[in-house]
Formats: C-alpha cells, sequence, structure tokens
C-alpha cells in the first residue's frame, strides 16, 4: 500500500502544498474578521480534494488496469485511497489548528471548547463527505469524482444539521453542545466504514478495462 | 517449469461480443503470439487472464497457481498498449513507486534500462512520445525479474529500430525455461520473428494454435483459376477467397498439396496472409 499512497502523494504534492498553506493564510487573514477556530469546519474537507485529484488522475490514465496486475489486492488499493483521504483530513486539520493557537495565544488564551467543537464539525463534514463520495468515485464515473465531492460535502452539512435534530428530540442540544457533537461524529466515523465497504465490495466485483 | 499460463475453456459475455471457450497454454521458456483483427477478443482474453475482468466460465492458471495472489503477481510483467502510467510522474518517481510495490524490484536494471532506452529520468511522462511512454512500461516490467511477461499490443506505436530492440529483449528474455511471454500484436511479422507458436483468435473463438514453425514451414497459399478451384477436394481447403484473377487457397500441407496437385502453384504462407484468409476468405 505504501507504493500507491507514495504515488497519491507525489499527484498531489503541490495540491496539498497550496491548501496547507492557503489555510495558513487564511486563518491569519480573516482574524480580523471571524473567530479564527471557525476554520477548522472547513480545514480537513477543503484539504481531502486531492483525493479526488488522485482518483481522476488514475482513471484519465487507465492507472487502475496497471495497479490491479501489481502484487496489491483491490482490498489493499481502496484502502489506500480512504487512508489517504483520513491522513489529508488530519494533516489539514493539524496546520488550521496553528493559526488557530497562535492567535488564540496572542489575543488572551486558547479556548479550548471552541477548537474542539469546530474540529468535530469538520471531521464530521469530511467524514460523512468521504463515505458518499469515496464509494461514488468507483460505483460511477471516477472522472467526475470532484464534482461528486462537492456535491457530498453540501449533502454531509444536511446529514450533520438532521442528526442534530434528531439528537435533540433525545438530548437538549444547547445545553450538550460536545456531547451532542461527538455523537456526530461517531455516526460520521461509522459511515466512512460503510462507504469504505461499499468502495471495496463494488471494486472486488468491477471489470477493469 | 511446465506452462507458464494455462487458459482453459474461458467465457466471458457482453452486449455485443462473446469469448466462447478460450483455450491454449504458454509452455515455460517460450514466446506465444497472441494475433486476431481488432475485436477478435485478444484483449479481453489477456484482461480475463490478468483477473481484470471476471469470466464467466473458464479456468486460468499462471505458473502453476489458479489463483492470483500476490506472490504471483510478483512474478508478472504486464505492459499495455497505452503505458498507463499517472503522465504527471517520471520515470525516476515511477521507480521510487515500484520499490515500495514490488519486494523483488531491482533499481540498477530499471535505470540501465532506462538509460539503454534514452529516457530521461527526470522528464514527467507526460512530455513522453508513444514510444517512450512504451518504452517505459517495458523497462518497469522487465525490472522486477518477472518469469511471465504479459504484453498487450505493447509494440505497437513504436518505430521499427525500437521494436527490433524490444524483441532482441523479448529474445534475451527466454533464454532459459523460467521465463515466458505472451504477446498480442497486430504486426505479425514481429511475432514471425520471435514467436515460438500462435494463437489466433477470431470473433471470440481460438481458430488454431500452433507452432509457429508449424504455420511458416507446412501452411501455403494455392493458386489457381476457377476451373482448377473447383476440381479441388474441398477437404483440402481450410479457407478460400475469390480474388481479381485468381482463386487464393488456404492449405495446411503445402508438400502434400504439392503431390495431390501438381500443376497448381502453392507458395509459403505468411502469418498476415493465413489471417487474412481465415478472416476475410470462406472456410
Amino acid at each position: 500500500m505504501k507504493g500507491v499512497l507514495l504515488k497519491d502523494l507525489y499527484i498531489a504534492k503541490n495540491n496539498i502544498l497550496v491548501t496547507l498553506v492557503s489555510l495558513i493564510v487564511l486563518g491569519f487573514g480573516l482574524s480580523f474578521l471571524l473567530e479564527t477556530s471557525a476554520l477548522l469546519v472547513l480545514a480537513p474537507v477543503a484539504s481531502t480534494t486531492a483525493v479526488f485529484i488522485s482518483i481522476t488522475s488514475d482513471a484519465i490514465s487507465k492507472w487502475n488496469k496497471n495497479v490491479v496486475t501489481m502484487p496489491l489486492s483491490r482490498k489493499q488499493i481502496i484502502s489506500e485511497k480512504f487512508v489517504f483521504y483520513l491522513l489529508l483530513a488530519l494533516v489539514g486539520l493539524l496546520t488550521a489548528l496553528i493559526p488557530c493557537i497562535v492567535l488564540m495565544s496572542v489575543n488572551g488564551g486558547i479556548i479550548l471548547h471552541a477548537l474542539y467543537l469546530y474540529g468535530v464539525i469538520g471531521m464530521s463534514a469530511t467524514l460523512f463527505a468521504g463515505g458518499i463520495s469515496l464509494p461514488c468515485a468507483y460505483l460511477f464515473d471516477p472522472e467526475k469524482s470532484q464534482i461528486v465531492f462537492m456535491l457530498s460535502f453540501m449533502a454531509s452539512t444536511g446529514i450533520i444539521v438532521g442528526l442534530v435534530l434528531l439528537l435533540n428530540l433525545l438530548i437538549p442540544v444547547k445545553d450538550n453542545i460536545p456531547l451532542a457533537f461527538t455523537i456526530v461524529l461517531a455516526f460520521a466515523a461509522l459511515w466512512f466504514l460503510a462507504g469504505y465497504r461499499i468502495a471495496s465490495a463494488s471494486y472486488q466485483r468491477q471489470d477493469i478495462t | 517449469m511446465n506452462n507458464a499460463l494455462t487458459v482453459s475453456g474461458l467465457t466471458k459475455t457482453y452486449k455485443d461480443f462473446h469469448l466462447d471457450q478460450v483455450s491454449f497454454t504458454v509452455p515455460g521458456g517460450a514466446i506465444v503470439g497472441l494475433i486476431g483483427e481488432n475485436g477478435a477478443g485478444k484483449s479481453t482474453t489477456i484482461n480475463a487472464a490478468l483477473g481484470l475482468i471476471r469470466k464467466e466460465s473458464g479456468q486460468v492458471s499462471i505458473l502453476e497457481k489458479e489463483e492470483l495472489d500476490n506472490d504471483t503477481k510478483e512474478q508478472i510483467g504486464v505492459v499495455f498498449d497505452a503505458g498507463n502510467y499517472p503522465e504527471i510522474l517520471s520515470p525516476r518517481k515511477i521507480g521510487h513507486i515500484m520499490r515500495k510495490i514490488y519486494h523483488t524490484w531491482d533499481e540498477k536494471t530499471y535505470f540501465r534500462l532506462l538509460d539503454q532506452f534514452a529516457l530521461p529520468p527526470d522528464k514527467q511522462i507526460r512530455h513522453y512520445s508513444k514510444g517512450m511512454k512504451m518504452k517505459l512500461a517495458i523497462c518497469t516490467a522487465f525490472s522486477h525479474h518477472s518469469r511471465l511477461l504479459i504484453l498487450d499490443e505493447a509494440t505497437s506505436g513504436l518505430d521499427p529500430v525500437v521494436r527490433d530492440d524490444i524483441l532482441d529483449m523479448l529474445l534475451d528474455f527466454v533464454q532459459d525455461e523460467e521465463h515466458s511471454i505472451l504477446l498480442s500484436s497486430h504486426i505479425t511479422s514481429d511475432l514471425e520473428k520471435i514467436a515460438d507458436y500462435i494463437v489466433f483468435l477470431h470473433q471470440g473463438k481460438v481458430v488454431f494454435s500452433k507452432a509457429k514453425d508449424e504455420l511458416l514451414e507446412q501452411y501455403g497459399i494455392l493458386k489457381c483459376g476457377a476451373a482448377q478451384f473447383d476440381a479441388l477436394e474441398k477437404s483440402d481447403l481450410i479457407a478460400y477467397r475469390r480474388m481479381d484473377y485468381e482463386w487464393q487457397v488456404l492449405v495446411s500441407d503445402r508438400d502434400k498439396m504439392h503431390r495431390k496437385y501438381p500443376k497448381a502453384l502453392i507458395v509459403p504462407a505468411t502469418i498476415d496472409e493465413i489471417m487474412l484468409l481465415y478472416v476475410k476468405g470462406n472456410t
């Protein structure tokens, strides 16, 4: 799996660097207008666009046909994309934390609660979006995976709102914000895992030509 | 080694194409040429043998294993007609990637081959010509100590000089019985140079699977007029075709036909001519 991960890093290197630098610049730049920690909502999902660049590149170059003949199982090939997605989301989150922590320290104290909340919302949105878009990239046309990804991010915000409203029926969300959003994150993780299973099962059966 | 590849009763159906009970073998130490017109089923056969597409029925055994696991795949080098590497990468980066994929990756051989084919290691593949991309794919296939090479139209798009270099490499590769090659190609002259066996596919079926020497030394084309054609015993004809001024008849034993029809003109047949008579003639 390391080989294909390296291949994706080579393909998306420039995109990853631009995204990460943009996140830091945005973090400092927007601090005059917004609470910097809000960047944590967007950072993980913005960082994962590189995965879809690699999926599109694989489809265009017909790499998929080549890689299946190499000593890698189809499961390993699919797992790599999901691992790559998770790694990018975490790197994006950690990068966005840099301006947050710097600015919060300068402006007087780090508000852990805000960092946690926005970070959890960001990761939840990313996991929901990945759980939709990654299987779709293998079930349908991989060359359109970037469009599917954008649509899935919009869908993920809808899912989060829906889940919060549902949770509100069981527990008062306003009084239990960290708990409610931790439950949402747990759902998102399960959703992402289900997406992996679906993509993996679909790819096992797929004819690659 | 016995057979490097055994394909038996391979069947696959698409909406407009049917691969019908395809069977052939690639013996150890041999080069087998897979020929046939476009859409005959060459790539479908290779794709099914490599597990890229699901077969409906039939068995494939590669290096004496029925299951294509990672250990077996480690010993197979595959070259497709388009190269199939991300164009943003350079050969050096491809080398780094392959080193992490193949346990048997041989960096020295890889860079020696890149040098031999004059492929700049740091130039992005998108700036390579089609021929250079094919050479890169061949360098990669040769750099992990494969025992079986499978090349799908790998020499198409290459100039004759480079093709000749590659054919020499393929001949070197099979010098011992441990290495074998399955090579599908439209360029039958290449196969005449290097193949030991020819498998001819037509409309999804194996028309014949024979030793190349048998085809070139025994097969012939009997050329005759209409009256002489009518006098021929139909069981002697494999395929025939009416041309402008003559009939062309494919026969499987030209010496025997010479004896039987002493007045007939019988010339040796090339693989191209054999293929054309099967495809365009009547059988």
